[in-house]
């Protein structure tokens, strides 16, 4: 079986995020990045179902200028066997764009399945495995909390949750996009002789200016700015009465949500 | 209970301090690249948060079971040691050939310092076995090597260190531990050893001791008639399956300050005359061999003061950015507490230099091809492992002490970590040789190596870093007044050489710990102050 892991390099959460002067963005300086943790959850999955599958090979996807081959190794110490960098050679992308430079990689390659996390940490978009899913004429269930391979190794059943408790059971034939949601397994950690074997494994490098075409961005960045500053809590004093008084009439008349 | 660490101050003594591109021009390490050795402590440190810190807290609490037979660890500590021993952390910075991987002692410093701030207690464990498979691996036979040490690497069996005994502890002459020779080349052990840190515990199948005792008729009351010899708490057959008992009896746990979660036993060996052990390497070389060992045990203590007060200060400092009191300011707005907060930082960030920089000499020490340059890094982490143990173990409890009071009295409460940060970090200047015996090293042997000529080189390196910066404008005073303490420790060293040299001990043994604090002061001053130079560039 043929496993493609599309992987996104953000920033790591415990960044302290600044934005640029001219609110283009944000300062790309001093900033930590990891792999985004739902696609861990799909590096995981993928190298699962390789070891349940043999022979079988998981080849991890990274869209992005050369800091993100950092995150293919890791993917490849993780148990993955080979990578593909698409350099982004600078061009202007949103999910549209990165979605069809993904989904012209991978369209040739004759992949079975395709693991991606159900979103990036960073933008939230959670656009672009549902895009690179349609690109290539492929189901795509996204939000995937139980990947189950059937015994033909040819579908899956996947589970996930709609609310309420409720679940919602499918079954996929391949190719498909899964999108993986927390709690769909524990990624291992890339283990010192998974990090020793990571660096023979073979990372392949394509152009996004060559995969691009004549696609152009549909949507634009217009303004960056951090969310307001958390006002500090304010402490009420006085007899409980009182104080039931003055929560009342402040969530009334101040935060306005009774 | 959660961890953290200033992983900019790590990166910034590795990159920028340490230069650590420096150790893949080694042959050894010529297989790894920067990348990888990012990687390795992202991972690292990934793990000691997500997994280890979780279990400290609760280890302490619950402590080590004995039931008068056998001991159980805490709660948790089996499984993550197999998933510790699964990621290759045991020996990590061993040789591959069985089963280590290879890491220089540079990048598993960091990688140290994130487990036991962690949990201390828990690292005491793999700690325990890499050093006794490390030690089987350097000076025993083929065939001890090929039975034992790839699978204690891989987690399957635990390690122990056997020296002291209730009459000898900082006199290990004085072990009365026989080894009786057997027609077969084996020998019988008889006698007790007591804190025996990891002595018997559920975390493996078997428990793999390393003994010092001595056979009858070699030297008494002398660390000269010493051997070392494996002694498995299960019997090993020829092709590595368990077999038998080997008359190893756990006769009782300590129960004890700090790091309850590691089990320090009592054990007895050959109550029934049948304790089987195998000498490792020359009769009598056994101290010599254990010294390799205690070496960098001495280190690892060193860098347990320096874990646990990253830790405690990193606590100190969250805590103190949320804590409102008066004027609604929270605490680290006030001065006395940043006060506090800065002797910590100074104290955490001058330790982490000294015990990377003395992982970075020793590396060289060991890996250099050029023998000259062996001899010099060697020297030099020879010189500065004393102070690491004792400076960084003394320095590493002061902080949480000062962090303890950053909290006020919460910080006295088991609610918040502090209180255990102490409690667990005050056996690092009692075992591995006592903080004392650590200042005798210093003052006896470490000032006379190679005819005091390391204890010149060093000094000579930090007086040329003086004269290169002396006109940097912003530290200019500092550099003067740090070349009068440097100064000084030069003139002390010399005048208790001479004192030693006409056969007076008295007064030099009296003030070798006051020696040892200043000269590791002025140590730490030059790594703070180079990388003030460094920052300042930047």
């Amino acid at each position: 079986m043929k496993i493609a892991v599309l992987l996104k390099q953000v920033p790591d959460t415990e960044t302290k995020i600044r934005v640029k002067g001219d609110a283009s963005g944000i300062e790309s300086d001093g900033i930590k990045y990891i792999i985004s943790p739902y696609d861990e959850f799909a590096i995981e999955e993928a190298i699962k179902t390789k070891e349940k599958s043999a022979p079988s090979e998981v080849i991890a996807v990274s869209l992005g200028p050369v800091r993100v081959v950092d995150a293919i190794r890791t993917a490849l110490a993780m148990g993955a066997d080979k990578g593909i960098h698409i350099d982004d050679c600078g061009l202007a992308m949103d999910s549209f764009v990165t979605a069809k430079v993904l989904a012209n990689a991978l369209k040739n390659e004759n992949f079975d399945l395709i693991f991606t996390g159900k979103q990036a940490i960073d933008d939230d978009a959670s656009q672009v495995s549902q895009m690179v899913a349609e690109f290539l004429n492929v189901p795509q269930l996204m939000l995937a909390e139980k990947f189950e391979l059937g015994a033909d190794k040819k579908s899956a059943t996947i589970e996930r949750s709609v609310g309420g408790g409720t679940k919602e059971v499918y079954t996929v034939e391949f190719p498909a996009v899964i999108g993986a949601e927390k709690g769909l397994n524990t990624p291992r950690y890339a283990s010192l002789p998974g990090i020793m074997k990571a660096k023979t494994k073979p990372v392949t490098t394509l152009k996004a200016s060559d995969l691009v075409g004549e696609t152009k961005p549909k949507t634009t960045n217009v303004n960056f700015r951090l969310p307001p500053e958390r006002a500090a809590g304010k402490v009420l004093q006085g007899e409980p009465e009182q104080l039931a008084q003055q929560l009342v009439k402040l969530l009334r008349e101040e935060a306005k949500v009774i | 209970m959660e961890y953290n660490v200033n992983r900019r101050d790590v990166d910034f003594i590795l990159k920028e301090q340490m230069h650590y591109e420096k150790l893949l021009e080694l042959p050894a390490f010529k297989d790894y690249s920067l990348e990888m050795f990012d990687m390795v402590l992202d991972q690292a440190l990934k793990f000691a948060q997500q997994e280890v810190a979780p279990i400290n807290a609760s280890s302490d609490k619950e402590g080590c079971q004995f039931d008068g037979k056998n001991v159980k660890a805490p709660k948790g500590f089996k499984e993550l040691y197999q998933k510790f021993a699964e990621n290759g952390f045991i020996g990590s910075d061993v040789p591959t050939t069985y089963g280590g991987q290879g890491l220089p002692f540079s990048v598993v410093m960091p990688m140290s310092e994130f487990f036991s701030g962690s949990s201390v207690a828990f690292m005491m464990y793999p700690g325990l076995t890499r050093g006794a498979a490390h030690l089987i691996e350097t000076f025993a036979s083929e065939e001890l090597k090929n039975i034992y040490v790839q699978k204690m690497y891989s987690g399957q069996w635990g390690g122990t260190m056997g020296l002291t005994e209730p009459q000898a502890g900082s006199s290990v002459g004085d072990i009365k531990t026989i080894a009786e020779p057997q027609a077969d080349g084996s020998y019988k052990i008889k006698g007790g050893k007591i804190f025996i840190s990891s002595g018997d515990h559920d975390l493996t199948e078997n428990i793999i001791h390393l003994v010092l005792a001595r056979i009858p008729g070699d030297p008494e009351a002398s660390t000269k008639g010493i051997s070392l010899f494996v002694v498995p708490k299960i019997r090993v057959n020829k092709d590595g399956t368990l077999g038998e008992p080997n008359d190893v009896r756990t006769v009782n746990i300590e129960h004890k300050m700090g790091i309850k979660g590691s089990a320090t036993c009592t054990l007895a060996f050959g109550d029934n005359d049948n304790c089987i052990g195998y000498l490792v390497g020359n009769r009598m070389a056994g101290m010599k061999q254990m010294f390799q060992m205690m070496n960098e045990a001495r280190l690892l203590c060193g860098m347990q003061g320096l874990s646990i007060a990253g830790a405690a200060y990193e606590s100190a400092l969250a805590y103190a950015k949320v804590r409102v009191q008066g004027q609604g300011k929270t605490i680290v707005e006030w001065p006395d507490v940043r006060r506090m907060l800065m002797v910590q930082k100074a104290t955490v960030e001058g330790l982490r230099a000294l015990l990377y920089m003395t992982a970075f000499y020793e590396d060289m020490g060991k890996y250099h091809p050029d023998a000259e340059k062996r001899e010099y890094y060697e020297g030099f982490a020879d010189l500065l492992t004393p102070m690491c143990k004792s400076y960084g173990s003394d320095q590493g409890f002061r902080v949480t002490e000062l962090a303890m009071q950053t909290y006020g009295g919460y910080g006295y409460i088991s609610e918040y970590p502090v209180e255990q940060y102490m409690r667990d970090v005050k056996i690092s200047s009692l075992y591995e040789g006592t903080n004392g015996i650590q200042a005798l090293d210093l003052l006896g042997r470490k000032l006379s190596l190679r005819g005091g000529q390391v204890v010149q080189q060093f000094y000579q390196m930090i007086d040329e870093f003086v004269t290169a910066n002396q006109n940097t404008p912003v530290l200019k005073n500092e550099l003067s007044e740090f070349k009068k303490a440097l100064d000084s420790v030069a003139q002390t060293a010399m005048s208790f050489m001479e004192m030693t040299g006409r056969g007076d001990f008295n007064y030099p043994m009296l003030s070798a710990t006051n020696f040892l604090n200043m000269f590791s002061g002025v140590v730490i001053g030059y790594f703070l102050m180079e990388q003030a130079v460094i920052a300042q560039k930047n």
